[in-house]
């Protein structure tokens, strides 16, 4: 192997990485794991796109626990237009400087250019992630929600990390943040902001990946019920239902079957009252609490 | 696995190498993009760039950072694995040495019947996006048996249709105009959003003081809010089956162009099965476009099972596609093989997710027509609009009343 071209194996890398973040309570499947250290390497931004409640979010969490940085989050909804996410002039204090400069005897130019100065600019947090140092985890949650407009500003952030302010000129970033969008798949993304993004798709964890989530987050469950809810779960996901349990329900429904004093799930007919009382936490629509009936409840217990 | 490759018995000199590994990186690259991947020539110098920080020795870190670099989506996500393996895995690569003058065509899969780590590749040279759903839909020629149970009617066809007539321009131009025409007089729907504008109903202040920084303060010029108006997104399902033949080549024309005038349109065909055409429909090159319907037309003017495809539709798209301002245009005769109650079941969860259900039926253009088949009476409850629309005279004779459905 010719050296030069090459580098080390980065396996190791990945491999702490990921024990790193399991230690910020953020247990990740190695692939994302490796994703994840090539976002960091490269500085480009991570699109991830799941189901809702697979811990998208959560990703962003850990990653400003573990750099020890700040997360600014950007929560996406329909209409958000670039003066709320990105900057805005705080007017009154202009009119009032206004006033205010109307006994100064500076000539004019001067004047404008104090009232159109940094001072009186509001930061939103697209403009916070790119001028605040230490690199900040910027979090945009849920851009599907945006419009078309809003991603077409995203764009010259994501690529040059800058913005221009038209009164003010082209702020660059002091340096690059780490980007983290999330995405549940209501509309479609351009291809334009997927071309500037690493990719990561998050699937509903598989049974040892959730057990394992479910022993590092609730360290108080019995080892025997652990592995019940996580095996009730996994088969409640595979039944044709219109909003799947994700993580975050998994997770709820272990505090609510702790609260409710519940050992195991096959403590007879008192078990299945229990996990009947707590359902709410698991399912969340009616059609779907009326699919989960009594004896289905008792079926899916008894092959725990 | 993949260190086989660069231990090649005659060590080539480094420049050799460097330009091997490029080539490599640029026949992967291209290799995604016969199938269908959006990887652009940017992408291969990225790709190049990840493989040098990450290191190729491990396949998996490999791997998993290529799939997060090239893909941009869910559906090149589940195919990347397959693919990279096809591309990477020793036999396949030994046939890609070989044939390295050609690049790296799917001929690297063609005889390969050993080799397990990729599924077997049927598709004779087809996007494995197209070859895939047909797999998907359950189609195959061999599940006739089971649909023969139901009747005659609900058999599926295994007939292509012929779609060379698609983009006849005669036709096609007299529906772009009256398409267009169409798309002017949709305002879209009325949101409770508002946005600045030069008159309306409302004060912006926040935009009247900021106009009236540069007038030192005095409020010349006022802002407005008013509500903002957005176009409805359409999905449109057509049924091809053998009872609509008639009409279902003029609707996939319309199809066609009402996609190219308005940004969020959907189609899909059903007949027993649901396939969604909005790819094919877009390709700009009208040649492949009718390949890639004559793919996907397994089962063209064969029975119709309209409940199921509805019900699949809700399984597989009604999340990432129905909204409150969705807009839902069933085109049928209502004239369903399969379970009514299903189709009345589906048609009530769809139409409890979207904005309006219009349903054209070309038989409601003919004298005396009353809705009285079992499946139109089913969906009649839940629907906005009921119209003809068989051609074009009578498609823009209703166009008044789908525009005050859909806004």
């Amino acid at each position: 192997m010719t050296a030069g071209t090459m580098t080390t194996d980065r396996m190791p890398d990945v491999v702490a990485l990921q024990a790193r973040l399991a230690q910020h309570g953020f247990i990740a499947a190695r692939s994302f794991a490796a994703a994840l250290l090539l976002t960091l390497d490269m500085r480009r931004p991570l699109l991830i796109e799941g189901e809702a409640g697979v811990g998208k979010t959560e990703v962003a969490k850990a990653l400003a626990r573990l750099l020890d940085t700040r997360l600014i989050r950007l929560q996406c909804y329909e209409g958000l237009d670039a003066h709320t996410a990105m900057y805005e002039w705080n007017y009154p204090h202009q009119l009032l400087a206004i006033k205010l400069f109307e006994q100064d005897a500076r000539p004019l130019s001067d004047k404008e250019a104090d009232i159109f100065s940094e001072r009186y600019l509001l930061k939103r947090p697209l403009l916070d992630a790119i001028t605040a140092t230490p690199a900040p985890v910027l979090l945009i949650d849920e851009i599907d929600r945006t419009d078309e407009a809003f991603e077409a500003y995203l764009l010259e952030l994501l690529s040059d990390f800058q913005l221009s302010i038209p009164e003010l000129g082209v702020i660059r970033a002091a340096e690059i943040p780490y980007v983290i969008l999330t995405s549940n798949g209501t509309r479609e993304i351009s291809d334009a902001l997927r071309r500037r993004c690493l990719y990561q798709y998050v699937d509903y964890p598989s049974f040892e990946r959730e057990l394992l989530i479910v022993r590092t987050r609730a360290p108080d469950v019995p080892e025997r019920l652990a592995r019940q809810i996580v095996e009730f779960v996994q088969s409640v996901r595979q039944m044709d239902l219109r909003r799947k349990p994700g993580l975050a329900e998994t997770l709820d429904w272990v505090a609510a079957l702790l609260r409710l004093g519940v050992s195991a799930l096959d403590d007879g007919d008192d078990g299945v009252d229990r996990v009947m009382d707590s359902l709410a936490a698991l399912v969340k629509t009616r059609e779907d609490q009326a699919g989960l009936t009594r004896p289905v409840v008792e079926k899916l217990v008894a092959s725990c | 696995m993949l260190s086989a490759i660069d231990g090649a018995p005659l060590r080539p000199p480094p420049t050799a190498l460097a330009d091997a590994l490029a080539e490599r990186y640029a026949g992967f690259a291209g290799w995604l993009r016969a199938n269908e991947f959006r990887v652009t020539s940017a992408d291969v110098a990225a790709s190049m760039d990840v493989a040098r920080r990450m290191g190729q020795l491990d396949s998996d870190v490999l791997r998993w950072s290529l799939r997060a670099l090239l893909c941009s989506r869910a559906e090149e996500w589940r195919r990347f694995d397959d693919l990279f393996d096809a591309y990477f895995r020793a036999p396949n690569r030994t046939r890609l040495v070989e044939t390295r003058v050609g690049g790296a065509g799917p001929l690297a899969h063609d005889d390969d019947s050993d080799n397990d780590a990729a599924p077997r590749d049927t598709s004779e040279g087809t996007p494995l996006k197209l070859a895939g759903r047909d797999a998907r839909g359950g189609g195959a020629p061999g599940d006739g048996g089971t649909t023969a149970d139901e009747g005659a009617t609900a058999r599926a066809s295994l007939a292509h249709a012929d779609f060379r007539h698609l983009h006849e321009r005669d036709e096609l131009f007299a529906i772009d105009a009256a398409i267009r025409r169409f798309a002017l007089r949709l305002r879209g729907i009325e949101t409770r959003r508002e946005r600045r504008a030069q008159t309306g109903r409302a004060i912006d202040l926040r935009w009247t003081i900021r106009r009236s920084v540069s007038r030192g303060g005095l409020p010349v010029e006022l802002g407005w809010r008013r509500r903002q108006r957005r176009r409805p997104r359409i999905v449109m399902l057509l049924d091809v089956s053998r009872s609509m033949s008639l009409y279902s080549f003029f609707h996939l024309r319309l199809a066609r162009v009402l996609g190219a005038h308005l940004p969020d349109v959907h189609p899909f065909m059903f007949h027993t099965r649901l396939v969604g055409i909005g790819d094919a429909l877009r390709d700009p090159d009208p040649w492949r476009s009718q390949e890639r319907l004559q793919l996907l037309s397994h089962g063209w003017a064969g029975g119709t099972r309209i409940g199921e495809c509805l019900a699949e539709f809700n399984r597989r798209h009604a999340a990432r596609l129905l909204h409150a301002r969705t807009a839902v245009v069933i085109v049928s005769d209502g004239y369903d093989a399969g379970d009514t109650t299903l189709l009345g079941d589906a048609l009530a969860v769809i139409r409890r997710r979207c904005h309006s259900v219009v349903w054209l039926n070309p038989l409601v253009d003919r004298p005396g027509f009353a809705p009285v088949s079992a499946g139109m009476r089913a969906a009649l409850p839940h629907l906005d609009l009921l119209a003809g629309g068989r051609d074009l005279a009578s498609v823009e004779r209703i166009f008044p009343q789908v525009l005050a459905r859909l806004q």
